[in-house]
């Protein structure tokens, strides 16, 4: 909740049991009862959904008054909070009803928990044990249905199904999924798709936590399975898109089982998308990098420190380049960056993506002066939205379900009005029918999102940004006279329907009080950034609305961290190429990069160039293959570090297992590459014996930056105050937190095929948390490993946690840090024409965005790699219905998508908001420039078409075999458990 | 009175061929619309109907001019009139035992056309649906061929017979289900949604279908209309001077010797309609006891047979008037399998929506289903019990459970030596001794 939302949640006198507590007038009876931290059972409710009032299941008895003792039953969820109410939470008749109703469920629910996934953390568990019910009364037989195939994400187990409607509230109304649904009535209501077949909402994980029961299952994690109780997790951040949502990482035995949502009041909420959810896959991966390579070793089991000062000795004094990376740590970039020194490092963008970083920083360094860029929950607010030139549900599809909140308000407010509280979720959406918050969107390609627009438009990136220009046109001629010629001329060359939506889009932004505008660099196009710059400039000066609201979101979840580091010194990778073709350059290191602006020959041109190639990553690609040294770096769930996301918060991820060495954090290898670089490698002991204080944690390498750069951006701030209150782990407040539950067992006993001694606690360098299950409770502060309350054993115990329901968490004392973009600027203006050729005549393609490949690190993971090559299904491109029919061509023809280097074959569908110029589809490998690609089309041959299927199933059978490999490597691994003594550095194991 | 007058539901019924337009306006038809439309304003009318006493026919009694007047009316000009306002009859009578609307909208469909313009009137609804049970294909055909002939004759659509008033009027026939008889089930249904009722507040006046404001009425409800209009509330009041106003519709049936329908004055005693107008029980059978309005209510004896049929006696006599059609049961039926029989059909027409009636009922269904083939047991008992109460208002989503379990609850407080006698014997009684040589046990069909 913002503050505005604290202030005006007044507190009423309630009275529970006769005892009187202090409860939020604003939300309904049973979140206030939740609230008190009292135990009232409950299913069909949740926080963000609202009440339906379905389950029966939260029944409390109200009282007139205190004389009145017999009260009558009421559902709490249903009821609104007044001042001086008498409810009676344990009183008999209340509690008998409560114990009827799980009895009931019961009468059909199957003895399924020792082989249910759910078991250990399954609401319907908690909830029967808190009511109280043990025994069965029902004599007769269960009803049973068959289960579907909904995919490779989402396990269907119908026989467990308790009805509380969940699972379609939020898939269809809370997320506006279309392919699934509630079928049928009375006990044999059936959840599930109208026929088999993968689901197809980008939010479709959330079904494994919304549900209470073992209904819905994350099947991946169920492929590899162990009980919540047996976990060892730990706090961690999203590693796949600018939002940088909370999660939980999970894992045994020394693989990664399973990501769940870590409740975020201001960010991701309660729900993840899949990117997030199943994304982790890719550490388990066939192609993950678990060596060094081009090192040679002393010793033939282990890496040593001083290999690797042998190794690089050679190139000290030399002059390397260093290429950062969006998805690497902040404290990877900044060191890599200090070492390689200024105007020798680069982000590995071409010119034109310089050009929109510039923009960027200039347009956040604008946003943040009025205020903080909005989080997620702050969007869900917004009474006006725009988006430009971005396909949020596939770029950052948290972003899209906070935007699909927000287009709800209209009729929210609509409902308020009519004195409906916005928690009595059927009664709004009734009343707000077909009522949108204006909403209005440009892009390139059609995006899930239209269908809530108002009006929403169809161009190239050009058009955009004549669109934003005639806009702001529009705005200024509104106040000055002056500008409506200007303004009618503009407008004569726009389309009718480009007018409507100028005029539409000015009123509705007049009007609007939080007014809304998202855009990002998916486009690639700086001119896009300018105008919107142009646009917010003239809002803020002419004070013509409130506050307007700013958001700018990129692709990987360090962008912003990575963009903090760009100045006029950074290299483009054209730049890169001529230093290189210079012959002044003895090496490059790569961190963390795919180097996707640099063509295979341009890469060829590079080894041909310099002496030595370092590449620092943690999965194979061409990058890896052309390297001559290669240090094998910790994935997101294995390392420690900082993301930024697109609101310049700073966000901590932790390692929830020391990985096998000699994997290690980027930092620490360019520790080591560092003081390779600059002297001999003193072994550990000799640096003690000086007392020069080797880097092992996170604390110490910032105190390090904030000691030898000016520009380290966390020195101002207090920033680890968790780090400062942990170093001092002698006091006993400030024990690590425990990363497993006090139940995990089989610890003591896991490597008893080797030993019948019990393995010695890995000891974590960070101090933060601890490798079993002694330590501080998850709760000690708001970073939770996983969440736990007594008797809530599921996700649902997180409203123990949370000071009201729905609100921030009761230790989220301190705020996180912020980074500003004040200071180094890269300061370009964008200039010239951008790449793309303008023919009339060509058709110009925009590849839409993609869930599963549309983030290189999760695009390896087994399951996306399936779901990106399904047997059944093709590609297909989007033209309008006049180009479709001028070629004589209709819904569904075969076509042959040709450009310069590739011909790809997919299906026409028509849609009649393109203009004829312009096409789009889901071949994304058509994407490498993010801008448009002139395409030409010619009917497929039936040939062509079955060869390309029959390419499609190779691959999907390929990525089958791939996912089998990676699944029995995993269970052979459960057999040799590697157990590290320390997750440090090299020499420490 | 006239027998005109003292009969104005039932007294322009035709089965065979049902008045056209224009028969129907000469034996004084579309006068009770006329009067509203040029003599009073919608708020005389309101008034009208209020001090009238109506009361719903559809099963809950519920006054109809207080139902109306939370009804939100604009003027004109104001622009924050909703677009539409609807009056939406309910014609999914699915109540077994009831077949009261069958008849009036098969016999006489144009009464509730004109009906439908006067409520229309009064509450300025522009657009009108008529909900009808899909099974009655007589029916639909009979209202469209009405309301066809009403807007050929300006009866219906613009400006009707030269007034300001518009309305649009339509048949809408139903897939179903008993569930859209609830009324905001019935909305849900209109729109195109899963026909599950809707929590209240907000009501359906305020926020019904589409979001706008609705009022749901029973046929017959509305085919006291014309007739209050032509004839005045005092009219009405004198139909029934000691008891709620007008007449009703009754009905039996079961083993009775002339099952069928009468409009009798509000109030009418149990004795009378049973034994006057239905001929009494069947040669060789006795009264065991009945239900009063349908399958959703409570089961009466013979000594209730003098309570008036109205409201407020049949409440005190421990039932609900519900839709005022008997359902008889004679001594040689199974009052267990009777029950049995109306619980199959609760559990099978629960919507599934809320957790004691989706899955109660079914629970009902099979303690039933053993207690009346023979393999019940003593606390098969407390687990009825336990069901009964279980299932009550208040605890569930919409009151077709507390329904359902309106006939269990009285025949375990009346019956239970029956139900004692299954489990103990295996069947009735009366089979008992027939079973006895064939020594099966055997289900009491009866």
């Amino acid at each position: 909740m913002g503050d505005k939302e604290m202030a005006s949640s007044q507190k009423v006198t309630v009275y529970i049991d006769d005892i009187a507590y202090q409860v939020s007038k604003d939300n309904n009876l049973l979140a206030g009862v939740l609230s008190q931290k009292l135990n009232l059972p409950y299913f069909c409710w949740h926080p963000s959904m609202g009440s339906v009032g379905a389950c029966r299941q939260c029944a409390v008895t109200q009282y007139q008054d205190e004389n009145d003792t017999r009260g009558r039953l009421v559902m709490a969820c249903m009821t609104p909070v007044r001042d001086g109410m008498r409810i009676g939470l344990q009183d008999n008749s209340a509690e008998k009803f409560r114990e009827q109703v799980i009895s009931a469920m019961m009468t059909n629910h199957p003895h399924d928990c020792p082989v249910c996934a759910e078991g250990g953390e399954c609401h319907l568990q908690d909830m029967t044990v808190m009511t109280g019910h043990g025994s069965r009364d029902y004599q007769g037989s269960k009803r049973t249905f068959n289960n579907q195939n909904l995919g490779e994400l989402v396990g269907h187990e119908m026989n467990r199904c308790i009805a509380c409607y969940r699972c379609t509230r939020f898939y269809n109304d809370y997320a506006g999924g279309k392919d699934f649904g509630v079928y049928g009535s009375r006990n044999q209501v059936y959840f599930g798709r109208q026929k088999d077949g993968t689901l197809e909402s980008e939010f479709s994980g959330n079904l494994v936590e919304v549900c209470p029961t073992g209904v819905f299952t994350n099947k991946v994690f169920s492929a590899h399975y162990t009980r919540k109780w047996d976990l060892q997790s730990v706090p961690s951040v999203c590693a796949h898109c600018s939002v940088g949502c909370n999660t939980s990482i999970g894992e045994r035995y020394g693989s990664v089982r399973r990501v769940m949502n870590r409740y975020n009041s201001e960010l991701n909420g309660y729900f993840l998308c899949d990117r997030g959810r199943y994304g982790i896959g890719f550490v388990n991966g066939d192609q993950r990098i678990k060596k060094a390579q081009g090192i040679s070793q002393q010793s033939a089991e282990q890496l040593s420190r001083l290999d690797v000062s042998k190794a690089l000795a050679h190139f000290r004094g030399k002059r390397f380049i260093g290429i950062g990376s969006a998805r690497a740590s902040l404290e990877a970039n900044v060191y890599l960056k200090k070492i390689v020194g200024e105007g020798n490092f680069s982000a590995g963008y071409n010119h034109q993506q310089m050009e929109v970083a510039s923009t960027q920083q200039k347009l956040l360094q604008q946003a943040q002066s009025s205020g903080k860029i909005l989080s997620l929950s702050d969007i869900e607010k917004c009474d006006f939205i725009l988006v430009i030139g971005e396909d949020i549900t596939k770029s950052s599809p948290r972003v899209a379900l906070s935007i699909r909140q927000a287009c709800r308000n209209a009729g929210i407010d609509k409902a308020a009005v009519m004195g409906v509280a916005s928690w009595q979720d059927s009664a709004v959406r009734t009343i707000s029918g077909k009522l949108n918050t204006p909403f209005f969107s440009m892009h390139t390609t059609a995006t899930k999102l239209d269908e809530l627009t108002e009006q929403y438009l169809l161009l190239t990136p050009d058009e955009i940004e004549e669109m934003v220009l005639v806009l702001t046109n529009a705005i200024y001629s509104l106040i000055n006279e002056d500008f409506n010629n200007e303004h009618e001329k503009q407008l004569a060359k726009l389309s009718t329907r480009q007018q409507l939506f100028i005029s539409s889009l000015t009123t509705k932004l007049m009007a609007a009080k939080t007014p809304l505008i998202i855009t990002g660099d998916s486009l690639s196009s700086a001119k896009i950034l300018a105008a919107i710059e142009k646009l917010t400039h003239c809002l803020a000066q002419e004070k013509l609305t409130t506050k307007l609201n700013l958001v700018v979101l990129s692709a990987a979840s360090n962008s912003f961290g990575l963009l903090s580091l760009l100045d006029k010194t950074s290299l483009s990778t054209e730049q890169i190429l001529s230093q290189l073709s210079a012959k002044e350059v003895a090496g490059v290191i790569c961190l963390e990069q795919e180097l996707a602006a640099f063509t295979d020959d341009e890469l060829a041109m590079i080894r041909e160039s310099v002496e030595t190639i370092i590449v620092l990553d943690h999965t194979h690609s061409r990058v890896s293959e052309f390297a001559d040294i290669v240090f094998p770096v910790a994935a997101v769930s294995e390392g420690n570090g900082h993301y930024v996301n697109y609101q310049g918060r700073v966000q901590r991820y932790n390692q929830v297992h020391a990985p096998q060495l000699p994997i290690l954090d980027s930092w620490k290898w360019l520790a080591l590459i560092e003081e390779s670089f600059e002297s001999s490698i003193m072994p550990t002991a000799i640096l003690r014996k000086n007392k020069l204080e080797p880097i092992n944690n996170l604390t110490q390498l910032h105190r390090y930056f904030a000691e030898s750069l000016s520009t380290w951006p966390l020195s101002n701030k207090e920033s680890n105050k968790e780090a400062i209150k942990a170093v001092d782990k002698n006091t006993a407040n400030n024990q690590p937190v425990a990363r497993m539950t006090t139940r995990a067992s089989g610890r003591t006993s896991q490597a008893a095929n080797y030993a019948i001694h019990e393995a010695k606690v890995t000891q974590d360098q960070e101090l933060l948390y601890s490798f079993s299950m002694e330590g501080n409770k998850p709760n000690t502060n708001n970073a939770m490993p996983f969440t736990w309350a007594p008797g809530w054993n599921s996700n649902e115990s997180i409203n123990h946690y949370q000071v009201d329901i729905e609100g921030p968490l009761i230790n989220d004392i301190e705020k996180d840090d912020y980074l500003s973009f004040v200071h180094s600027l890269i300061g370009f203006t964008p200039d010239g024409e951008e790449k793309v050729e303008k023919e009339n005549s060509t058709l110009v393609y925009f590849p839409q965005g993609s869930l599963f490949k549309g983030e290189w690190q999760s695009a390896n993971t087994a399951e996306f790699k399936l779901l990106t090559h399904e047997p059944d299904k093709h590609f297909t491109i989007y033209l309008s219905n006049t180009s479709a029919e001028r070629q004589g061509w209709g819904n569904g023809q075969w076509l042959k998508i040709i450009t310069e280097n590739v011909t790809h074959i997919g299906r026409l569908r028509c849609d009649e908001n393109l203009p004829d110029h312009l096409a789009y589809g889901d071949i994304n490998e058509l994407a490498n420039k993010n801008t448009g690609v002139s395409i030409t089309l010619a009917e497929a041959k039936q040939s062509e078409v079955l060869l390309q299927q029959e390419n499609r199933q190779g691959l999907y059978q390929q990525a089958k075999d791939s996912q089998e490999k990676v699944l029995q490597g995993l269970k052979e691994l459960d057999q040799h458990i590697p157990i590290r003594f320390v997750a440090g550095g090299l020499d420490e194991a | 009175m006239t027998e005109a007058m003292m009969r104005p539901l039932t007294q322009l019924v035709n089965l065979q061929s049902p008045l056209s337009l224009s028969q129907y306006i000469s034996e004084g038809g579309y006068q009770g619309a006329s009067k509203a439309l040029h003599e009073y304003s919608p708020k005389q009318v309101l008034d009208l109907v209020s001090s009238s006493g109506l009361k719903g026919r559809g099963g809950a009694g519920f006054p109809t001019g207080m139902k109306w007047s939370c009804v939100p009316m604009f003027e004109d000009d104001d622009d924050k009139a909703p677009e539409f306002k609807y009056l939406v009859a309910n014609a999914d009578e699915m109540e077994p035992g009831t077949f009261k609307d069958r008849y009036l909208l098969e016999g006489v469909p144009h009464q509730l056309v004109e009906s439908m313009i006067i409520g229309a009137y009064t509450m300025a609804a522009n657009r009108g649906y008529i909900f009808l049970r899909g099974e009655y294909h007589l029916a639909a055909k009979r209202l469209q061929q009405a309301i066809d002939e009403a807007y050929q004759n300006n009866w219906l659509g613009k400006n009707i017979q030269g007034s300001n008033f518009s309305f649009d009027l339509y048949v809408h026939t139903s897939a179903g289900r008993y569930i859209c008889g609830e009324e905001t089930a019935l909305i849900n249904a209109l729109e195109g949604r899963r026909a599950i009722p809707r929590a209240k507040p907000p009501f359906p006046q305020m926020s019904g279908l589409f979001g706008k404001p609705t009022v749901v009425n029973n046929v017959e409800t509305l085919s006291n209309l014309p007739h209050i209009l032509k004839h005045g509330a005092e009219w009405f009041k004198a139909l029934s001077p000691d008891s709620d106003p007008g007449t009703k519709i009754y009905a039996a049936c079961g083993r009775v010797k002339t099952p069928g329908l009468w409009e009798l004055p509000m109030g009418t005693t149990i004795r009378e309609i049973l034994y006057q107008h239905a001929g009494g029980m069947a040669d060789g059978l006795k009264l065991r006891g009945l239900l009063p309005g349908g399958a959703s209510t409570d089961f009466l004896l013979p000594e209730h047979l003098d309570t008036p049929m109205d409201f407020d006696s049949i409440s005190k006599a421990g039932s609900r008037l519900g839709t005022g059609g008997l359902i008889v049961l004679d001594d040689k039926s199974c009052p267990v399998a009777m029950v049995l029989n109306l619980i199959k059909f609760f559990a099978q027409e629960s919507c599934g929506w809320c957790t004691p009636c989706r899955d109660g009922t079914p629970w009902a269904v099979e303690v039933l289903t053993r207690i009346e083939n023979g393999s019940g047991r003593k606390e098969d008992l407390d687990t009825l019990h336990n069901l009964c109460d279980f299932m009550w208002l208040g605890k569930t989503h919409c009151a077709l459970a507390p329904g359902a379990v309106e006939p269990l609850k009285s025949a375990l407080r009346y019956f239970i030596d029956d139900f004692e006698q299954h489990i103990d014997h295996g069947c009735c009684s009366y089979k008992q001794s027939i079973n006895q040589q064939t020594k099966l046990k055997g289900h009491c069909h009866g």
